[in-house]
């Protein structure tokens, strides 16, 4: 593929892989011959697939309107589930050669159900990954549903998948997942001039585009944002919190940069999330799997897990020290149980310690953005007022004069 | 002749229920009453929700509070409202499954009376004052929740909202998905699979109770609770076979009231008399061509979990059009009713095998089977499904539910929203118009086969 190496190019590449997803992943399988594994987020080791010759896809909500589908699951639903239900029905999966998904999250499966009834000649399978992360048997439960994986795939392949092949998947993710790091890194320090949008096409991109070919395109970015000196933004620094399966809509992440924030950090599934932990290339690879597994609740905490060793709030109230952002916005994807249940642990945590948030609901329908425009706007007027005043207070402490 | 089957003009009709179900209220009472002096007695006390695990807290001594139960019991007595206010005021979203949110209420207003784990007494007697605030507090949590991952997160909240202090052990239950080709129901390497990986963790959460009690668990009293809930399963399914025959002795609505006994009251003889008084009457109902309603005319199969702000309401309702729902998933497809798993001397498996193929944790094509096979066992004429709007696990599968029963049988079908113990989702007219309209396209389907059969 050539590509523009500007970064504009660069991006605009990003952008066709992360906002067509599907259109992208059937052209890579009409020039490489590659059979497509769509997966469902957010804990399907891509890495196996690889390792089997296949371009493993993250599954993603579309922005379409929810039409066909509605005849196949209620509207109460979160806008993932319902927009992966309306592909089905439309027929857009039509090309994958397999889905395989492990998260038991109950609406995913309601999907689950209906895209294996509307594609009878695609291999639909189910790995169910534990979800109860510090149980004795937690790690050997996941290896085993990994091995499971690792024997569909070879079912659907009719070979086995060798152990070498695993590990150079696992260093060709690895060697992805840094250099987004990388990205995050300099968003961190005030480096990198990239804007929310951006950071969730170069995430989201990574999800459905062959990982060499987009780490090739990461190093070229990388080598041109370091040529250039940054300026520094001025703004609220905002940290953005939730929204897991489904990436956030581009205009709340302009709208939220548009009224003055600047946003220094995520846990975003479509951002730090999916990109936090590596995978050992050494040793065996099940198992390294599924270390990975639980190693990478403890670095970014998922609240579809359930983790005596990992709190949500903690880390959040943490990687917004370490990223100094002055305050947090919450992302929530309507009918989000997950999220729905953890978020009044946050709510309660942050408000203990006196650090500002704002809660956003979302839709897959057209969000009203203008109604969240005045919200965020008051909220970052206020964060701005609370952090003078504390700077204010830091000094008068500092001078000695009250 | 006005239009039979308006809301308007529909007679009021009193369903003909049971009434051994009385019975069932007794135990009910007496159940809940050791539950609020289980802290007097000293007794160590679990909440837990899903599937029916009590045996194992009953082998121990220990005393068991079944959230869904509770929540349940809250809403029949009108009393779910502060337990569901605590919980919002907490930042509890009303989308979220409505039975949590009123049993995490109820952990709320322990919190706020700054109720310990220990010391606690709650002997008031059932009946009187805020039912939300007299449940004891839990000294441990047990998490064994099929298929619906709302269940496991409930738990952990609970955990959390507790101070992350009290005691929780974990069973994930595999949900019965079939990958591979000899997957079926009950059948296939897979569900084998799934059935020792339950029986692991149900081993492990034995030995777990051990440490929590401080005593050797005692499988002899194991044995013999699940003799008595095997013996009660068997004949629930017996006298619910008897229901075959028109018109149909005994109602869904009638099962839902007799589900306590296979659920969360204790194993003993008096769930198994209470069966066999269940079934006499049911067998003298069938000797003089009793029915469930007055003047069955149509036969109704309901999908999906009860309503329990609703159940008189919607028994009566159905009498009214001389429909009696005569079975549902939530009722026939669960509760101890694969009992001929059970050995009882080694009762593990059989119990593990029960919550694996519980109402909920069947992939669709495995529980369409079954619906069909019911459909057709009981004649049924249409069916209700009733998308309960905070219980996405019975609501998941229901498109294709309704798809496969027209296509396969050619039944009319009706979808109406409401909730378990959320009346605000619940809208009188929208059910009505739904009904209404499945009512007449069943009897427009008996007009039309009747000339021609002549």
């Amino acid at each position: 593929m050539s590509v523009d190496s500007s970064v504009q190019g660069i991006f605009a590449a990003f952008e066709a892989a992360a906002e067509n997803p599907l259109a992208s992943s059937r052209a890579w399988k009409a020039a490489n011959g590659t059979p497509v594994v769509g997966s469902f987020p957010m804990h399907f080791p891509g890495e196996l697939a690889h390792a089997a010759g296949c371009l493993p896809v993250i599954l993603q909500e579309n922005h379409e309107p929810i039409t066909v589908g509605h005849g196949m699951i209620y509207p109460f639903y979160c806008g993932y589930t319902r927009s992966v239900v309306d592909q089905a029905c439309k027929g857009d999966f039509d090309f994958l050669d397999a889905i395989m998904f492990g998260d038991h999250c109950v609406q995913v499966l309601g999907a689950a159900d209906v895209v294996r009834a509307k594609l009878p000649n695609t291999r639909v399978h189910f790995y169910q990954l534990i979800s109860s992360m510090s149980d004795p048997w937690s790690h050997s439960r996941a290896r085993e549903t990994f091995a499971g994986l690792k024997e569909g795939l070879e079912e659907m392949i009719g070979r086995t998948i060798d152990n070498d092949a695993i590990r150079a998947s696992i260093r060709l993710f690895n060697r992805n997942r840094q250099l987004l790091r990388k990205l995050y890194d300099m968003r961190r320090s005030g480096t990198s001039p990239l804007t929310a949008r951006q950071m969730q096409l170069a995430v989201k991109s990574s999800m459905v585009m062959d990982k060499a070919a987009h780490s090739a395109l990461l190093e070229r970015l990388i080598e041109r944002l370091e040529a250039t000196a940054a300026t520094r933004q001025r703004g609220v620094r905002v940290y953005l919190s939730g929204h897991f399966c489904q990436a956030p809509k581009l205009g709340i992440l302009d709208l939220i940069e548009s009224c003055g924030g600047i946003v220094v950090d995520d846990d975003l599934y479509h951002g730090q999330r999916y990109i936090s932990t590596d995978v050992d290339d050494a040793g065996d690879p099940l198992d390294a799997l599924a270390k990975w597994y639980l190693e990478r609740n403890l670095k970014v905490p998922c609240p579809t897990r359930v983790d005596q060793n990992a709190d949500w709030e903690t880390y959040l109230l943490g990687a917004m020290a370490k990223s100094k952002a002055d305050g947090m916005i919450v992302l929530m994807a309507k009918f989000c149980e997950p999220h729905m249940y953890y978020y009044p642990e946050i709510k309660e945590a942050f408000e203990a310690k006196d650090v500002p948030h704002l809660l956003i609901e979302t839709e897959h329908e057209t969000t009203a953005l203008e109604g969240i425009r005045t919200r965020v706007e008051a909220f970052l007027e206020m964060v701005k007022r609370q952090t003078i005043a504390k700077a204010a207070a830091a000094a008068r402490l500092e001078t000695g004069v009250v | 002749m006005g239009n039979f089957f308006n809301a308007a003009e529909v007679p009021v009709v009193k369903a003909n229920r049971l009434q051994s179900s009385s019975l069932n209220n007794r135990m009910v009472n007496d159940y809940w009453t050791e539950v609020f002096n289980a802290k007097a007695e000293g007794k160590l006390v679990c909440w837990y929700e899903g599937v029916a695990i009590n045996p194992l807290m009953q082998a121990a001594d220990i005393r068991w509070v079944h959230g869904e139960a509770w929540s349940a019991l809250l809403a029949a007595r009108n009393n779910e409202g502060p337990a569901q206010e605590a919980a919002e005021g907490r930042g509890y979203m009303k989308e979220l499954c409505s039975y949590a949110r009123t049993h995490i209420g109820c952990g709320v207003l322990a919190q706020n009376r700054g109720v310990e784990a220990s010391g606690s007494s709650f002997s008031d007697a059932l009946g009187a004052g805020l039912l939300g605030e007299r449940v004891p507090a839990p000294d441990m949590f047990i998490s064994a929740y099929p298929y619906c991952s709302t269940g496991q997160q409930w738990d952990e909240m609970l955990y959390r909202l507790f101070g992350k202090k009290i005691p929780i052990f974990n069973i994930s239950v595999p949900w019965v998905w079939g990958n591979k080709k000899d997957a079926g129901y009950l059948t296939g390497a897979e569900f084998k699979e799934a059935t020792a990986y339950m029986v692991r963790q149900l081993k492990e959460c034995i030995k777990w109770i051990e440490q929590q009690t401080g005593k050797k668990y005692d499988y002899d009293k194991l044995s013999e609770i699940m003799a008595y809930t095997k013996k009660a399963g068997e004949l629930r399914m017996e006298a619910i076979d008897m229901c075959a025959v028109k018109p149909a002795p005994a109602s869904f609505f009638d099962w839902t009231t007799s589900l306590a006994p296979v659920n969360f009251v204790p194993g003993g003889p008096q769930i198994v008399s209470y069966f066999e008084t269940v079934k006499a009457e049911i067998a003298e109902r069938v000797r003089v061509g009793e029915g469930a309603i007055p003047n069955e005319k149509y036969r109704l199969f309901w999908d999906g979990i009860m309503n329990w702000n609703k159940i008189g309401w919607l028994a009566n309702k159905f009498a009214g059009y001389n429909a009696t729902m005569v079975a549902g998933r939530y009722t026939h497809m669960g509760f101890w009713h694969e009992h001929e798993c059970i050995d009882v001397n080694d009762p593990l498996e059989g119990m593990a095998i029960n919550y694996l193929v519980c109402p909920i944790n069947l992939s669709a094509p495995l529980m369409i089977e079954e619906i069909i096979k019911l459909c057709k066992k009981f004649e049924i004429d249409g069916m209700v499904l009733h998308a309960a709007r905070t219980c996405r696990a019975f609501s998941n599968p229901q498109y294709l539910i309704a798809d496969a029963v027209q296509k396969r049988l050619g039944i009319p079908v009706a979808m109406i929203e409401g909730d378990m113990v959320d009346e605000s989702f619940y809208k009188d007219e929208l059910v009505n118009a739904r009904l209404e309209a499945m009512m007449e396209a069943i009897e427009g389907k008996k007009r039309m086969i009747i000339p021609n059969a002549a």
